[in-house]
C-alpha cells in the first residue's frame, strides 16, 4: 500500500484517504452546455504519467487536498491546498 | 413537572451513562454512572467518557490557537489561565478538543467562547461531551497494544509524548493523544460515542496478551 | 515417556550419535502419532526429522500420479512433506517442530500411502495429460458433480473439518528503519551493522534459528554463526522474528510478514512499513531433472546435510552423490562421517551425469551417463542454486541470467533506493567477503533510512514545535564492495523427469506444451501449472525455463523467467482475514432494546430494533395512540456561522434564505448530475446556528459532501460544520396522543398547537434533561415530535417516556413499523425508492426544485431534465388484488413484455388492510388511474393501478398538523 503525503498530517497509508478524482475547474453552471457539463462530470484523462487529483483524508484531518501523482510509479511530487 | 417525574426523595434524578458497559461496582459520580473498580494491573483501560469535551474551531495559527496553547498535532496543559485543569488537544487544522473535569462543560464552553470573542476571529465552540467516547490506556505495553490496531508509527520520533493524531484504530476513525502520566506511557483515545463499546472491546481483545485490565473512573481522570 | 510403544523398537533406527550442531534436546523424548502409530521424537525435531530418524522414507503420494514421495529439501519448501496435523491441513512437516501428542497423518493418500502406484497410474494417466485442466472435464456439463468427486480425490490438499474451531489470527503493525529478510550470515551482519548505525532493525528468519547454512557447516562456520548470533542478541535496536517469513513487498516498502511461533495466536500478520529493505534470503538449492528423480531417497545435498548436522539423522545406508560444487563435496564428507557408505561420487564438473534412478517405493539403484549402474538407497544431488529474487522483483527489479554462474543475479541499477540485497542472492565469495559486503550494505541501508526519516518526519505536526531539529543525515553513500560471482556449470536436466514435484509436472509435459504451440514460458507455466504449486517456483522456475529454452532452441536469458508475485510463501486465509475489525454502532437505548426482545436489524454499521414482535400492531398503535421509536442513527450536522444560509441554498434544491429562527424545513440535495443524493429537515436554532438532519445511511456522505463544497469551492464562507449524529440520542414520539405524553415530561416548551405548530423547532428540558431539541415533524404522517437529547441521557429519557406513557398505552416501535407508516404516507426513501440514476423530477420533486435560484448543485442537469421531459416518475400504486404484495424490485412490464418500471417499496398496510406500493414507471404510465402489469418473481403477472398521490393514508396531511 502506498503512502500518501497528507499536507497536514504527513505521510499516511493510502487506505486512510478517499480518492475524489482528477481535479479540474467546475464549469460555470449558468453558461455551460450539456456537452461541457458532462465532459466535466464523466470524462477523465487518466494518463499514464503525472496527474493532478483530489483526495480526502477521511480517517485523518478530514481535509480535501490536491496531489500530483504519477500513475505508473505512485510517486507523489507535491500535495497541498485545495483542489 | 409531573409527580411521575420525581424520585422518592425529591427532585428528578437524571442519570448520564457512557456507551461503554461498566464493570461492577457501579457508583454515581456527578450525575454519571461510572465503574468504581480498581485494578493494579500493569496495563489498564479506563472509560473517561464522563469528562467534559468541548470542540473549538477557529483559524489555524491564529489568536485562538495562541490562547489555547496547542497547535495542530499536539496536546497541551499550559494554555490560557482560564483553561487550568484542562487538556487542550490540537485535533485538526484549526480544530481543538478541550478535555475538562466531569460536569464542567458549561463553564469551559463559556471560557472558550470568551477566548474566541476576544481573539476577534471567526470561531465556534460546540459541547461534544455527549458525542464522544473517551478511553485511556495506561502502561508500558500500551504502545504494543496500539500497534496491533493502528498503523501509525508510535515511536518517539513520530509520536512523542504530547502527540495528537487522528487515524484508523481497529478500523474506526479515532483521535489518539499520547499523554504519558507519571513517566508511564499512556494514550487517550476518543471516537464517536456510538462506537465506544466497539472500540473498548477491540482494545481489550488486542490487550489480552499483555494482561490488560479495566480500571474504573478516578477523579479528575485527566 | 513409555518405552513400550509400538514404534520404540525402530524409533531411532537412523538416529546418529550427538552432532556438534544438532538442535534436538536428547535429554527429553516426546511421543506423537503418524498415521495412527506412536513414534518418538526429541524436542527440536521437525515432524519429518523424527520420522526419518525412525527410518520412514515415504510421507505422501504425489498430486496427479500418486507416486510415493519422500524427503527432497528437508525444509519448509519440501514438496513431499506436506502433512495433516490434527485439524490443520498442508502442514510443512519438514519445518514444523514436532510436539507431544501431535496426530500426524499423510494427505492425498487414496487409497492408502502404501498402495501400489501402478493401479492408480493406470486409472489416472488416461486424463492427466499435459494441460488436462483445459482438455478434460469440460463436457457434458451435467457430469460436473461427478467429475468434482473424482478430482477431489486427486487433490493433494488435506482436509478441513467443518467443525474446526476458528483460530485466533492476529495482526500487528511495525515501523522499523531497516527490515532484513533472512537471518543467515549476511542478514545477521547487515542487521548488526544497521543497528550500530542507529537504525531500528527488524530481522526476519523463516527457520527456527538464526544462522542459515552456517548451521550445518563445519566448526569454523558454527563459530561464526555463534559470534554473529551473539552480536544480534546484544544489539538492543534489533527485533528478531524467527519462524516468520516475508511474504510480499508493495509500494513504499509496505511489507507483509507472517509470524508463526506465537504462544497466544495461530499466526500473526505483521504489516511492516520499512524505510529500507535488505533482502537476504540466501540461495535455494535446485533439484536435478532425470528419470526417477522423485523417488524417495533422492534428495538435495542441503537436505542430507541438514538431516545429519541439525537432527542427527542418517539419510541412508549407501549413497551416490552427484556433485557440481563445494557444498556437494561437503555433503560427501558429512555422509562419510555419519557412517553412510559412499558407493560413488559423480563429479558433474568433470562431465559426469546421473541419468536414471530406479526403485520401487524408493531408490534401489542409480544409472550414470557412462552406463554404469550402482546399487544404493540414497542419491544426493548438488547441481546448483536458484536465487529467490521474489522480493526484488516485487520492487520492480529485473534480475538477469548469467550463464557462467548458472543463476539469475540482481541488477542493482534497476533496484529502487529502498531495497538492497546481501548474501548469496547478491553474489559469492568467502564468508569474510560476504560479511564485509553485508556490513557495508547494512550501514548504507541505515543511512538511506535516516535520510528518508528526515524527509518524512521533518514536518510532522505531532513533533513538538520547539524540539531541536533532527540532525541532518549523512549524505555520502557507504561504499559497497563488489562481490565476486563463482563460476558454476549449468546443470538442469539429463533425461526426462519431474520438474514440479508438487504439481506433478514433468519435463515431458513442458516439451509437449511447447510442441502444442505454447512457446512463451508464461504460457507454458499456466498451461502445465509448473511453478504454480506450493513451492511457488522456488524449486522449479529455473529448471522450467531451461527446459522450455532447450525445447524452443533459445537461450535461458532469451526465454526469461515467469513473474514472481506475492506471496513469497504460502499464507493461510485465516492470517489474511485476521481478526475482523468491523466497527458497529449502538444508540444509548440499545441495552433497553435488547432487554425488551427487539429483533436486531443491521443497517450499515448500526444495530437497530427492527421490531419488538409485531410490527403491524406497532403501526396500529401509532395511528391510534402513541409510540416511540429510537431514531438515533439519523444524521445530524451542527452548522454555525454567518454563511450557513448560503450553504443551504447551494446544496438543497429548494430555497433557504428566509427560514425564521424556530422553524424547520424539508430539503432535498442532488448531486452535480441531478441525481437525488439525500433528504432531511434542517432547523434554525439561532441567528447563525442550524441543525441539519440527513438520512441514517447518508450521514457520512452528506458530511463529506458539505465539507467538500466548503473546503474546495467556497473556502471564504464562514461556516463550521460539526457532526453530532451520536452527540444526540433521537426519539420520535408519534401518534395522536404524543402531545399528551410529551407534555407530562417537558419543561420550558409550550406544546400547544398554536404555540408550537407543524414544522417548528424548540429547545427545552425533557424528563429533567436540559438542552433537548424538539422538532415537530412527521415522517409517520401522525402528530409527532422528534426529540434530540444529549446522548448520555438517552436511556434515561426513553425509560421515562415508557413509564410515563404506560396509561396512554405507549409502545416502542421499530424500523419495520416506521417503514410501513412512511409508505402509507408516501414518503420516499433515498436509495430505496430512488437509485443512482433517479434525477430530481423523477422523484416527484417538481414543486420543491427552484430553478429560479441563481445556482445550486445539480441545477444544470435538473433544468435540462425539466426541459427534456419524458422522464420516469415515482408513483403510488395499489395492486388490484389487495392481498397480493408484489415483492420489492418486481418489474412493471408492458404488453410486449418490455420493462417499463419497477416496484420500489411494498407492504401490507395494517391501516388500510391492503397492499400498497411505490414504484418508478415510464412517463407514459404515470398518470393516475393507469393500469399496469406487475411481474412477480415467480412469473405470475398481477395488475396494479397508479394512484393520484404517493400517500395512501391521509394524502392531505391533516393528521400531522393537529
Amino acid at each position: 500500500m502506498m503512502l500518501l503525503p497528507c499536507p497536514w498530517c504527513g505521510p499516511r497509508n493510502a487506505s486512510e484517504f478517499r480518492y475524489v478524482g482528477e481535479t479540474g475547474p467546475r464549469p460555470d453552471p449558468t453558461t455551460a452546455t450539456p456537452e461541457q457539463w458532462r465532459r466535466h462530470l464523466y470524462f477523465h484523462a487518466n494518463p499514464r504519467g503525472w496527474v493532478r487529483e483530489s483526495w480526502y483524508h477521511r480517517a485523518g484531518c478530514r481535509r480535501y487536498f490536491a496531489a500530483e501523482r504519477h500513475t505508473a510509479t505512485n510517486e507523489v511530487r507535491s500535495s497541498g491546498g485545495h483542489s | 413537572m409531573s409527580d411521575a417525574d420525581r424520585s422518592a426523595d425529591g427532585p428528578t434524578v437524571t442519570i448520564a451513562r457512557s456507551p461503554i458497559a461498566a464493570p461492577e461496582p457501579l457508583v454515581p459520580h456527578r450525575g454519571w454512572e461510572v465503574s468504581g473498580r480498581r485494578s493494579a494491573a500493569a496495563l489498564t483501560i479506563t472509560d473517561l467518557t464522563p469528562l467534559a469535551k468541548v470542540a473549538v474551531r477557529a483559524p489555524m495559527d491564529g489568536a485562538v490557537q495562541r490562547a489555547l496553547g496547542a497547535p495542530f498535532g499536539r496536546a497541551a496543559r499550559d494554555g490560557a489561565p482560564a483553561l487550568d485543569g484542562t487538556l487542550v488537544v490540537g485535533s485538526g487544522p484549526g480544530e481543538w478538543l478541550v478535555l475538562a473535569p466531569v460536569g464542567t462543560a458549561g463553564e469551559v464552553r463559556e471560557q472558550l467562547a470568551g477566548i474566541v470573542t476576544e481573539a476577534g476571529e471567526f470561531g465556534t465552540v460546540v459541547d461534544l461531551t455527549h458525542g464522544r467516547a473517551l478511553l485511556r490506556l495506561r502502561g508500558e505495553a500500551s504502545a504494543d497494544l496500539l500497534a496491533k490496531v493502528c498503523a501509525v508509527d508510535l515511536s518517539d520520533a513520530v509520536t512523542p509524548d504530547g502527540a495528537a493524531f487522528r487515524s484508523s484504530v481497529a478500523n474506526l476513525v479515532t483521535d489518539v493523544v499520547r499523554d504519558d502520566a507519571g513517566g508511564v506511557r499512556s494514550y487517550l483515545l476518543h471516537c464517536e460515542r456510538s462506537s465506544g463499546q466497539y472500540l473498548a472491546a477491540a482494545l481489550l481483545d488486542a490487550g489480552a496478551e499483555f494482561g490488560i485490565d479495566v480500571d474504573g473512573f478516578r477523579d479528575p481522570g485527566i | 515417556m513409555t518405552q513400550g510403544s509400538t514404534a520404540t523398537a525402530t524409533g531411532a533406527a537412523m538416529r546418529l550419535g550427538p552432532q556438534p550442531g544438532e538442535v534436538i534436546d536428547r535429554n527429553r523424548t516426546i511421543e506423537f502419532r503418524w498415521n495412527g502409530r506412536a513414534y518418538q521424537a526429541h524436542p527440536g525435531d521437525t515432524i519429518i526429522s523424527a520420522l526419518a530418524a525412525a527410518g520412514e522414507r515415504v510421507f505422501s503420494r504425489s498430486y496427479k500420479y500418486h507416486r510415493p514421495r519422500g524427503l527432497l529439501t528437508a525444509d519448509f519448501l519440501d514438496p513431499g512433506c506436506q502433512l495433516q496435523v490434527g485439524d490443520e491441513p498442508n502442514v510443512r512437516a519438514a519445518h514444523r517442530l514436532v510436539e507431544a501428542g501431535m496426530d500426524v497423518r499423510s494427505q492425498n493418500t487414496w487409497p492408502s500411502l502404501k498402495f501400489d502406484v501402478k493401479a492408480v497410474n493406470g486409472l489416472a494417466g488416461r486424463f492427466l495429460a499435459t494441460g488436462f485442466y483445459y482438455k478434460t472435464f469440460i463436457k457434458p456439463e451435467r457430469l460436473w458433480p461427478a467429475y468434482e468427486r473424482v478430482l477431489r480425490k486427486f487433490v493433494h490438499a488435506g482436509e478441513v473439518s467443518p467443525d474446526t474451531e476458528h483460530g485466533y489470527y492476529d495482526k500487528r503493525y511495525a515501523h522499523p528503519d531497516v527490515l532484513v529478510t533472512g537471518g543467515g550470515p549476511a542478514g545477521m551482519a547487515a542487521a548488526v551493522a544497521a543497528a550500530r548505525a542507529g537504525a531500528r532493525v527488524l530481522l526476519v528468519e523463516e527457520e527456527h534459528h538464526l544462522g542459515g547454512h552456517l548451521r550445518w557447516g563445519d566448526d569454523t562456520a558454527r563459530a561464526v554463526r555463534a559470534e554473529l548470533a551473539e552480536q544480534v542478541r546484544s544489539e538492543p535496536g534489533i527485533e528478531v522474528l524467527t519462524d516468520s517469513v516475508v511474504v510480499g513487498r508493495y509500494d513504499d516498502n509496505w511489507i507483509g510478514v507472517m509470524q508463526r511461533n506465537l504462544p497466544h495466536v495461530v499466526e500473526r500478520l505483521v504489516k511492516v512499513r520499512a524505510k529500507s529493505l535488505v533482502v537476504a534470503p540466501g540461495l535455494v538449492e535446485r533439484p536435478y531433472v532425470f528419470t526417477g528423480n522423485d523417488l524417495p531417497g533422492v534428495m538435495l545435498s542441503t537436505a542430507a546435510r541438514r538431516l545429519i548436522n541439525l537432527y542427527a539423522v542418517k539419510p541412508g545406508e549407501r549413497a551416490v552423490v552427484l556433485s557440481a560444487n563445494p557444498e556437494g563435496d561437503a555433503a560427501v564428507a558429512d555422509l562419510q562421517r555419519a557412517g553412510v557408505e559412499i558407493a560413488a561420487v559423480a563429479d558433474a564438473r568433470r562431465g559426469q551425469r546421473v541419468v536414471r534412478a530406479r526403485g520401487r517405493g524408493g531408490v534401489q539403484s542409480v544409472e550414470l551417463a557412462d552406463g554404469s549402474r550402482i546399487d544404493c538407497d540414497l542419491l544426493v544431488t548438488a547441481v546448483g542454486w536458484t536465487a529467490p529474487t521474489s522480493l526484488l522483483n516485487m520492487a520492480g527489479a529485473r534480475p538477469v541470467y548469467r550463464p557462467e554462474v548458472a543463476r539469475f543475479v540482481p541488477d542493482p541499477a534497476h533496484t529502487p533506493d529502498g531495497v538492497l540485497a546481501v548474501g548469496g542472492i547478491a553474489g559469492d565469495g568467502t564468508l569474510d567477503q560476504l560479511r564485509e559486503h553485508a556490513d557495508a550494505v547494512g550501514r548504507e541501508a541505515a543511512r538511506r533510512a535516516a535520510q528518508l526519516a528526515h524527509r518524512l518526519h521533518g514536518a510532522l505536526p505531532t513533533r513538538p514545535r520547539d524540539a531541536a531539529p533532527q540532525p541532518a543525515p549523512v549524505t555520502d553513500p557507504v561504499p559497497i564492495p563488489e562481490l565476486p560471482l563463482a563460476e558454476h556449470p549449468e546443470l538442469f536436466f539429463s533425461t526426462h523427469g519431474f520438474v514440479d514435484f508438487s504439481e506433478d509436472v514433468s519435463s515431458k509435459d513442458l516439451v509437449t506444451a511447447v510442441k502444442e504451440g505454447y512457446d512463451s514460458v508464461e504460457l507454458v507455466k499456466r498451461y502445465t501449472t509448473a511453478t504454480m504449486g506450493p513451492a511457488q517456483g522456488k524449486l522449479e522456475t529455473v529448471n522450467t525455463v531451461a527446459i522450455v529454452a532447450a525445447a524452443t532452441g533459445r537461450s535461458i536469458a532469451e526465454t526469461g523467467t515467469t513473474t514472481w508475485r506475492p506471496m513469497y510463501a504460502p499464507v493461510t486465509l485465516g492470517a489474511l482475514a485476521g481478526r475482523s475489525f468491523e466497527p458497529i454502532r449502538h444508540s444509548p437505548m440499545q441495552p433497553w432494546h435488547e432487554r425488551h426482545g427487539a429483533t436486531p436489524l443491521v443497517a450499515g454499521q448500526w444495530i437497530r430494533p427492527e421490531h419488538y414482535g409485531d410490527p403491524a400492531a406497532e403501526v396500529r398503535t401509532v395511528r391510534s395512540g402513541v409510540g416511540i421509536i429510537d431514531v438515533t442513527p439519523i444524521g445530524k450536522l451542527d452548522l454555525r456561522g454567518p454563511d450557513v444560509a448560503k450553504l443551504l441554498n447551494l446544496l438543497y434544491v429548494n430555497k433557504w434564505s428566509k427560514l425564521d429562527i424556530g422553524r424547520v424545513r424539508y430539503g432535498v440535495m442532488c448531486a452535480d448530475d441531478g441525481v437525488v443524493l439525500d433528504d432531511g429537515v434542517t432547523g434554525r436554532l439561532g441567528d447563525d446556528h442550524y441543525l441539519m438532519s440527513t438520512t441514517s445511511s447518508g450521514a457520512a456522505t452528506v458530511w463529506e459532501w458539505v465539507e467538500n463544497w466548503l473546503q474546495t469551492e467556497h473556502p471564504d464562507w464562514q461556516v463550521h460544520v460539526t457532526p453530532v449524529t451520536t452527540a444526540y440520542a433521537s426519539i420520535n414520539v408519534a401518534g395522536p396522543r404524543s402531545r399528551e405524553l410529551l407534555g407530562r415530561l417537558t419543561e420550558g416548551v409550550d406544546l400547544r398547537p398554536e404555540a408550537f405548530g407543524y414544522m417548528n423547532v424548540r429547545t427545552g428540558t425533557v424528563a429533567g434533561v436540559q438542552d433537548c431539541v424538539l422538532w415537530r415533524i412527521g415522517f409517520t404522517g401522525e402528530l409527532s415530535y422528534e426529540i434530540h437529547l444529549p446522548a448520555s441521557y438517552g436511556l434515561h429519557v426513553w425509560e421515562r417516556l415508557i413509564e410515563t406513557g404506560a396509561d396512554l398505552g405507549v409502545v416502542p416501535f421499530g424500523v419495520e413499523a416506521q417503514r410501513i407508516l412512511r409508505l402509507e404516507k408516501g414518503h420516499f426513501i433515498v436509495g430505496q425508492d430512488t437509485d443512482g440514476l433517479t434525477q430530481g423530477y423523477t422523484a416527484g420533486l417538481g414543486s420543491l426544485i427552484k430553478l429560479d435560484k441563481a445556482d445550486f448543485v445539480g441545477k444544470p442537469e435538473l433544468a435540462w431534465q425539466a426541459e427534456r421531459g419524458g422522464y420516469p416518475q415515482l408513483v403510488g400504486l395499489l395492486p388490484v388484488d389487495g392481498d397480493v404484495v408484489p415483492p420489492e424490485a418486481s418489474q412493471i412490464i408492458t404488453g410486449g413484455g418490455h420493462i417499463a418500471g419497477r416496484i420500489t417499496s411494498s407492504r401490507m398496510s395494517p391501516t388500510l388492510g391492503r397492499a400498497i406500493c411505490l414504484g418508478q414507471v415510464d412517463s407514459g404510465l404515470a398518470e393516475a388511474g393507469t393500469r399496469v402489469t406487475v411481474r412477480l418473481p415467480d412469473g405470475r403477472d398481477v395488475e396494479a393501478v397508479i394512484t393520484a398521490h404517493h400517500a395512501q393514508v391521509d394524502p392531505e396531511g391533516e393528521r400531522q398538523r393537529v
